[in-house]
């Protein structure tokens, strides 16, 4: 004799699945911190006027680390980030290199059509020498915008050091 | 007798985010920004006369460890970024437009917290237009 088939539950199991939507959102939270990290080699100076914006909103870029010099006897050091296909790269550039780097990235953006800003993240005790020779170098490659990073003021932060 | 086995899972991945949360310690950084004279450049970088409304100069005290601000070439009493702001905010109050340009002069070896405290002090007071100035000489030789 027939017997209609037996309905199937269909209540879903709502346990399961924000377990693993919780990993998910955490994975992705943590990956995408990962992934915009800075180079974290330099204090960056305080600023009250300093807004965070996000990352796309600069356009092409070229940002240029500016730490103290190790040996003291330089004015600074330059560390660049890379890609070189595999993994992230990390190039510390002497004083007269970087107009040379500057320039073949102004070059490049060039050519794709794009309009470079240079990202400057200096420490905030290095000599302003060491900060003007990025400047001098973004003249000389016709590099107008430049970006200067700083931390934004928080009340009841540490306000001076 | 609860159901530990999910419990545990729970917990774990929320300790994971914590611990990894607190030891990433992501430095909020925000970003000033200003544009050096389109004029200057190509090449050798020209020399350009910018009318500055204001000029203001830094110098170096103690090498790097304070310094001195002087506005149009007057030294600032107190010297401090918040008396620099107090006195953009007077020419501002006096009618200066936001948009002329306020240039930052600065002596090789005075620290960058300064020369980005005078910006800054510029910036906040209303003045969008800081630019700074850059001397033509080569590629910074050792001191």
């Amino acid at each position: 004799m027939f017997r209609p088939p037996r309905p199937v539950s269909m209540t879903l199991n709502l346990a399961a699945m924000v377990d693993v939507m919780m990993c998910l959102i955490i994975f992705f939270l943590l990956a995408s911190r990962l992934a915009s990290a800075q180079y974290r080699g330099v204090d960056l100076p305080q600023a009250a006027s300093a807004h965070e914006i996000e990352r796309s909103e600069i356009g092409a870029k070229v940002v240029i680390n500016v730490r103290p010099a190790a040996d003291g006897v330089l004015d600074a050091e330059y560390v660049v980030q890379g890609w070189d296909g595999r993994r992230a790269t990390e190039r510390v550039l002497a004083a007269d290199a970087v107009a040379d780097y500057l320039h073949a990235k102004a070059s490049q953006a060039v050519e794709h059509g794009e309009t470079l800003s240079c990202v400057i993240r200096a420490d905030r005790d290095v000599p302003y020498a060491g900060v003007e020779t990025v400047l001098r170098g973004c003249g000389l490659a016709r590099i107008s915008r430049i970006v200067l990073s700083a931390q934004p003021d928080e009340p009841g932060g540490e306000s001076s050091r | 007798m609860p159901n530990l086995a999910p419990m545990v899972d729970v917990i774990m991945v929320l300790l994971v985010f914590f611990i990894l949360g607190a030891s990433l310690q992501i430095a909020r950084e925000g970003v000033l920004r200003t544009e050096l004279d389109p004029r200057s450049g190509p090449g050798e970088g020209a020399a350009v006369e910018i009318i500055a409304s204001v000029k203001i100069a830094l110098q170096d005290l103690d090498n790097g460890r304070a310094c001195r601000i002087l506005v149009m070439g007057r030294p600032l009493e107190r010297g401090t970024p918040d008396e620099l702001r107090r006195y953009m905010q007077e020419r501002r109050a006096a009618g200066a437009d936001p948009l002329n340009p306020v240039v930052i002069t600065a002596e090789r070896s005075v620290r960058w917290r300064h020369v980005v405290a005078a910006m800054d002090a510029a910036k906040s007071a209303g003045f969008d237009n800081v630019q700074f100035a850059v001397s033509l000489g080569r590629a910074a030789a050792p001191r």
